[in-house]
């Protein structure tokens, strides 16, 4: 256990979001009249605590970003409250704030988006990309912005000679620096990280994955961190939350959603990690039934087609997001009583060492 | 087969000689002529890859594995300066050398729509955002498999069935900004499958996959592997998949690949320091949890210039000084195996 990881985490709760909804309307035909909604956040709860890193798992399609986004207000929520407790103004439901009102509570909340190829403008420079947010918020100017750019992209590991130049002169993961500095130019509170390492390769995505960890601890700073590849997420989460079909089914604290899974559908989606151990080649069970459909979801627990612990009960009633003990959150309706797989350690393939520096030869003689 | 084998005396490269390579890439060099100077992307790549296997492709970010991909699609914007690629495709005894094809000639396209198709790093810049994600798949399939309109939907909504997709009718109507980011993903996969290819090169095809669905593609691309044979090159920069998926595994650094193996020796007995350094920075479930993770110290030099030796010394740190920073090492046989390379003096 390994709770203490952090030393900024405390019991207080930054970000509460209470029945959280996003709809879109499916427009069809020839006059593109709505016929129906994408469910594609259907009635979440959670929470993040301040200085904590909070991952969101689960399949694709099933919400993950657009929670992200409804959460920031880039997308305005069907609904729900989003409580943001504020340095300055204190707590707020961001769900209900004019577009006025917001711009006093942006800066604090950022976003990191996941492909590091797109989401900066090219016609700006490194410079001017991180600077942006200052501007627009008239933090600093002139000198002083210049000084805070250039600080920032040190602090990411770039040079601030750099900040002349564009973002197609830099590799996919020193794009995800310069993001990650423009998204900490305002002093944010917290960061909603969207597949921040998905786009790189293992090297730079674990120096990336260390940057951040660094910028936590440094500013206190709080994730909410969307990934897919469950050992990241593992190894950055102080919780994690896992998403289906637009609820979320589970949430607990990374040592118990990894190796005390209570929801079957967690139990299916840490069988499926791909171990990257070719003497252990597995083929996970597929899940039997189709992908739901969030603009048609199932009746009952929306896992019921799909889940082999059924139940008739499970046909009828939706179970609600319980808290089984000790923070671990679950919507099923047999938490208690099913046992369930968790994840095996993966520490049979050796670790192989660096050979180590050789002795100098004399004079360079071709190649044999 | 054999007029490839009878060239290869020239070259550096070793050539791992079979008969039943599929494609067979032979000192590949690849440049851009940009205005701020030319960048060398690939500097002698050599591999092949038999029927119905898949070869995993990994390496450092700008390591030139797209660039490889697209040349043997002959879709790179870069010139192709000197090697040749060779391709068999089914059931013919014909090699042919793509890079002696017009890019855009009747040749390559047939080749391209029928034999060889791939699967794009960049879903968001191969599909086209002003249609409907099902209209650019029926184009694919009426301009490739069958003329029949009604019969092109038909496979159209099974191909977006097969690779998970919840309502395909939905997905097949929507706009690619209208789907997730890994459901524009799998429309790309749906898109590259839909031909049967002799040839799949896949550039990291589940990067936006969830591990459920990613499952799920990979045994769909089992299933080509199996039933109709299809080889393919899966670049990816996940090791999980690498090990769960590829018969053999090229690692490439700075244009070349600097050490090849069957799977099994890559993860067992991986003999480049690079290799080795890869395989350390990946997180492992359950272990060392809150602690940094290991990463390779420095960065790839900028690709504009060349550095001497061996280009890994400068961050290697096993390097022989007066030795790899001179000295270009050759790709050679480990000790003992007919199957193992590796660019590297440390075996020498
Ligand atoms: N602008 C939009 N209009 C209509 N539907 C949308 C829109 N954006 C998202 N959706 C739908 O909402 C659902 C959830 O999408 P979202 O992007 O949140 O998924 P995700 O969990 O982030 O998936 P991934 O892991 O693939 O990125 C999907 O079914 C998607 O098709
Ligand atoms: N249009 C271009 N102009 C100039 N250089 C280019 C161009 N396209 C690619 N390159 C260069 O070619 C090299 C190889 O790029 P490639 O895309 O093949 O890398 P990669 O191994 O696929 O990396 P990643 O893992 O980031 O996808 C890089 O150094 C890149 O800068
Ligand atoms: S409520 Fe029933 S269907 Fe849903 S996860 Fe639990 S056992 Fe499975
Ligand atoms: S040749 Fe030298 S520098 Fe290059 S990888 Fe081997 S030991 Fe390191
Ligand atoms: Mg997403
Ligand atoms: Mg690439």
């Amino acid at each position: 256990m390994d709770t203490a990881k952090k030393n900024g985490r405390s019991d207080e709760i930054l970000l509460e979001v209470r029945g959280l909804k996003k709809h879109f309307p499916i427009h069809s035909g020839f006059l593109r009249r709505v016929t129906g909604y994408v469910k594609a956040v259907d009635g979440i709860d959670f929470y993040i605590k301040k200085g904590e890193t909070l991952g969101l798992v689960g399949e694709s399609g099933c919400g993950k970003s657009t929670t992200g986004r409804t959460i920031l207000r880039l997308l305005d929520p069907t609904a729900g409250e989003i409580i943001f407790d504020d340095p300055n103004i204190g707590k707020v439901d961001l769900a209900k704030l004019s577009r006025a009102q917001l711009k006093r509570v942006r800066p604090n909340m950022q976003i990191i988006f996941q492909d590091p190829f797109s989401s900066l403008n090219p016609r700006l420079t490194v410079g001017q990309i991180v600077g942006e947010p200052l501007e627009i918020q008239k933090a600093a100017s002139g000198q002083a912005l210049r000084d805070r750019v250039a600080e920032l992209l040190q602090e990411v590991g770039i040079r601030p000679e750099n900040m002349t130049r564009y973002p197609h002169a830099f590799s996919g993961g020193q794009r995800q620096r310069i993001g990650i500095a423009r998204a900490l130019a305002l002093n944010p509170k917290l960061i909603v990280c969207d597949e921040p390492v998905s786009a790189l390769d293992v090297s730079i995505q674990a120096q990336v994955l260390n940057l951040l960890e660094d910028l936590q601890e440094k500013y206190n700073l709080t994730y909410l961190f969307i990934a897919h590849d469950l050992s990241v997420v593992e190894h950055i989460s102080d919780r994690v939350a896992v998403m289906y079909v637009g609820y979320i089914v589970e949430m607990a604290s990374t040592e118990d959603l990894y190796y005390h899974p209570k929801h079957p559908y967690t139990e299916a989606l840490l069988a499926a990690i791909p171990k990257p151990d070719p003497r252990k080649r597995t083929r996970p069970i597929k899940l039997p039934g189709d992908v739901p459909n969030p603009a048609n979801p199932p009746s009952g627990c929306y896992f019921h087609p799909r889940c082999r612990y059924a139940e008739d009960i499970c046909k009828v009633e939706r179970p609600p997001l319980r808290d089984i003990g000790g923070e671990h959150w679950v919507a099923c309706h047999f938490a208690e009583r099913l046992q369930l797989q968790g994840v095996t350690r993966l520490n049979e393939i050796p670790l192989i060492e660096l050979p180590k520096r050789q002795a100098p030869v004399p004079a360079a003689s071709p190649a044999s | 087969m054999t007029n490839a084998a009878a060239t290869g005396t020239e070259r550096t490269n070793i050539q791992i000689v079979s008969e039943d390579d599929v494609v067979r890439v032979e000192d590949l060099r690849l440049s851009f002529y940009t205005s701020l100077g030319v960048v060398r992307a690939l500097n002698g790549v050599s591999f092949n890859i038999p029927r119905g296997k898949v070869l995993g492709v990994v390496g450092e970010s700008g390591c030139g594995k797209s660039q490889t991909g697209l040349a043997i699609m002959q879709l790179t914007f870069g010139r192709i300066e000197e090697g040749r690629i060779l391709f068999r495709e089914f059931n013919t005894s014909e090699v042919i050398d793509i890079t002696k094809l017009e890019k855009n000639g009747p040749e390559m396209r047939r080749i391209r729509g029928n034999h060889i198709s791939m699967i794009f790093q960049e879903p968001m810049t191969s599909l086209n955002p002003c249609y409907t994600v099902g209209h650019q798949i029926e184009e694919a399939i009426l301009l490739h498999q069958t003329r029949d309109k009604a019969e092109a939907r038909r496979r159209t909504v099974d191909i977006l069935r097969k690779v998970g997709m919840p309502n395909p009718e939905r997905i097949a109507d929507s706009y690619p900004h209208q789907l997730s980011g890994g459901m524009r993903q799998r429309a790309m996969i749906a898109m590259a499958l839909s031909c049967n290819p002799t040839l799949l090169i896949a550039d990291e095809p589940t990067t936006a996959l969830d591990v459920t669905t990613e499952a799920q593609i990979l045994d769909l691309m089992r299933d080509l592997q199996h039933e109709i044979g299809t080889s393919i090159m899966f670049i990816t920069h996940n090791m999980g998949v690498v090990a769960q998926m590829c018969d053999e595994v090229a690692v490439m650094y700075l244009g070349r690949v600097i050490e090849r193996a069957a799977v099994d020796d890559i993860f067992y007995d991986p003999k480049h320091p690079y290799t080795i350094s890869l395989l350390r920075s990946i997180p492992r479930l359950g272990i060392a949890r809150g602690q940094k993770l290991e990463s390779i110290k420095g960065t790839v030099p900028d690709p504009y210039s060349t550095v001497p030796g061996c280009p890994f010394h400068p961050r290697c740190p096993a390097a022989i000084p007066g030795l790899c920073d001179t000295v270009m090492p050759e790709e050679i046989f480990i000790a003992g195996s007919q199957t193992h390379t590796v660019r590297c003096h440390l075996y020498t």
